[in-house]
């Protein structure tokens, strides 16, 4: 019988904080699917206050995952909760969550838009969000809603932007 | 004299008192009635008791000021008459100022507004102080500035098993056993494993923010704050932040994170009935189900009670070093809720999630199991059938299949 919990030892190794800024680990996996779903890559990408990155290409489709940041410190995923397809959700609505062994993790919605497909891979692998929140690790594919430009979403911010109150975190 | 009294008591100044003393009152009988707590405040309700139960003195004031119209014949009703009213001042004292149970409103405006707290749960009702807890975390203010709005949770539940919110219900536990045992079945909002609670288990829940958060931390301060109360504790973490004494787990946490705000709670049994939950913790015919699911699996640990100290003086201890290792600005507040009171439609919503059907059998990981003396091989999602050997099985209910089991061979 199953009874301990499944780990996936694919923690970062302990690399100073400064050191992930600098080298950029929020940043698109520029060799997965978020990035190549078109072929000029995504318009824009845009981070949340709470970790997540969005990732809008020219058809308005879209792409959520969490950043680096948040994975790193959420620690091993165990478990991750996706929306069903079809499902329209509004911006800061809840699309789900992550557990891991520290936590169950809330994960919002950076901007309103309809569930199109949800990555299953991850529930067999839920470990692949630890190995590459910014590519494989995607959580959400979905449509944005009428009229959505990430670029003007109040609470939406740049790689830089967002790296900058990481900083203030500590 | 007793024309007096009542002209004193209903004057405007105390007569809004008196209401409240016969509401608290009928609160405090009836939430007795519901969870024979008489026994479990005791160590708290006396220690007011001493501190505020009117003196011989009190009564000699009431004397002098009833000397205009004191009358040595009526001594012995009049004494009547000021010991009910002592009775009554004492009752209002230790109710009123102890625990003086929040109304909806005052709930809303302390939990809104910035500032750290601790909130004693009087309700014994799983369903009422996990939505409690769920409403507190929800509508604590994300502190950006200064200092974050730490809070500290205390609750004790009526027997339940509590699943974690991403966890197999079938996997975890056995439904005819819990029933058969009248303990309630409860999955709740935060991650993590399942665990057995009841009237000799303290939960408590500690509210931080995002940013501060950090597993270990607070079951650290418990540890440090309990040992140097009593060393012969011996409370030590183990490697995955649980508290254990010699060993034995003695108390197990699960952690939230949502809209910049974290939240670690936590059991500690304390004397818990531990025969009782014996048996519990395992899925129904372990022998003939093989489970195979993603989703969390809870770790089995052997566990005991503390020992040495009551619920009460747990909650006693861990609120004072609380309020004096957390202080920042004043002193932190303590206030009590109860399901009566301290309720509003967010916390009764929360309340009907976690009482539904959906939420506890509907909801979960996608798992398959094998019944290996019937051959099959039963896949369910959000606990319904929707893969099997057998067709006709296809879209049924997995908790209804499983009741009946023997009904479908």
């Amino acid at each position: 019988m199953l009874r301990t919990t499944r780990l996936w030892t694919t923690r970062m190794p302990t690399v100073s904080k400064l050191f992930l800024r600098n080298s950029s680990g929020n940043a698109l996996n520029k060799n997965k699917l978020p990035f190549l779903y078109s072929s000029q890559g995504p318009q824009a990408v845009r981070y949340t206050s709470q970790h997540e990155w969005i990732a809008v290409h020219q058809d308005k489709t879209a792409f959520v995952g969490i950043t680096k940041y948040a994975t790193d410190a959420l620690g091993d995923a165990t478990y991750v909760e996706l929306p069903e397809v079809g499902t329209e959700i509004a911006q800061g609505e809840s699309l789900g969550s992550i557990e891991s062994v520290k936590s169950a993790s809330e994960i919002y919605q950076p901007a309103d838009g309809t569930v199109e497909e949800i990555n299953t891979n991850l529930e067999e692998n839920p470990g692949v969000v630890n190995e590459d929140p910014m590519g494989d690790g995607w959580l959400v594919k979905m449509k944005l809603g009428e009229g959505v430009n990430v670029e003007q979403v109040e609470g939406l911010m740049s790689l830089e932007q967002y790296e900058k109150t990481l900083v203030h975190d500590d | 004299m007793s024309m007096m009294l009542s002209n004193w008591a209903l004057s405007p100044r105390y007569v809004g008192q008196r209401n409240l003393i016969h509401c608290t009152t009928l609160f405090h009988t009836l939430t007795r009635w519901a969870k024979d707590a008489d026994d479990k405040y005791h160590d708290i309700n006396s220690m007011y008791e001493n501190m505020f139960t009117p003196s011989n003195d009190n009564v000699s004031i009431l004397q002098d000021e009833g000397k205009s119209d004191y009358d040595t014949t009526k001594t012995s009703s009049m004494q009547e008459d000021i010991s009910a009213f002592n009775k009554d001042l004492y009752n209002f004292y230790n109710i009123g100022y102890a625990k003086q149970i929040m109304s909806a409103s005052q709930l809303e405006n302390i939990v809104k507004a910035k500032g750290r707290f601790v909130i004693q749960s009087l309700s014994t009702s799983p369903y009422y102080n996990l939505a409690l807890e769920n409403y507190v975390f929800k509508n604590t203010p994300r502190a950006k500035r200064g200092p974050d709005n730490c809070r500290l949770l205390f609750y004790i539940n009526d027997r339940c098993a509590v699943i974690g919110k991403n966890q197999n219900l079938w996997q975890e536990v056995d439904l005819a056993k819990l029933k058969s045992k009248n303990f309630e079945l409860l999955r709740r909002f935060s991650g993590g494993g399942t665990v057995l609670h009841d009237l000799g288990n303290v939960n408590y829940s500690y509210l931080t923010s995002r940013e501060k958060f950090e597993t270990k931390f607070f079951n650290k301060m418990i540890i440090k704050w309990l040992n140097s109360l009593n060393p012969e504790l011996r409370l030590d973490l183990n490697e995955r932040g649980d508290i254990i004494q010699d060993g034995f787990k003695i108390s197990g946490s699960a952690y939230k994170i949502a809209g910049g705000k974290a939240y670690h709670h936590a059991t500690m049994l304390l004397n818990a009935d531990l025969e009782q939950f014996s048996g519990l913790l395992e899925p129904s015919l372990p022998n003939n189900m093989e489970w195979e699911s993603s989703g969390v699996h809870s770790v089995k640990s052997k566990i005991k009670n503390v020992g040495i100290i009551t619920p009460n003086q747990f909650i006693a201890v861990v609120s004072e070093r609380f309020q004096k290792t957390f202080k920042v600005d004043g002193e932190i507040p303590i206030y009590y809720c109860d399901e009566f009171k301290s309720i509003n439609d967010e916390i009764k919503d929360a309340m009907n999630t976690l009482q539904s059907e959906q939420w506890k059998y509907f909801s979960g990981p996608k798992f398959s199991v094998k019944i290996k003396d019937k051959g099959l091989t039963i896949k369910v999602e959000k606990g319904m059938i929707y893969d099997c050997d057998r067709n006709d099985l296809i879209g049924l209910e997995f908790k209804g299949f499983l009741e009946n089991i023997d009904s479908y061979t």
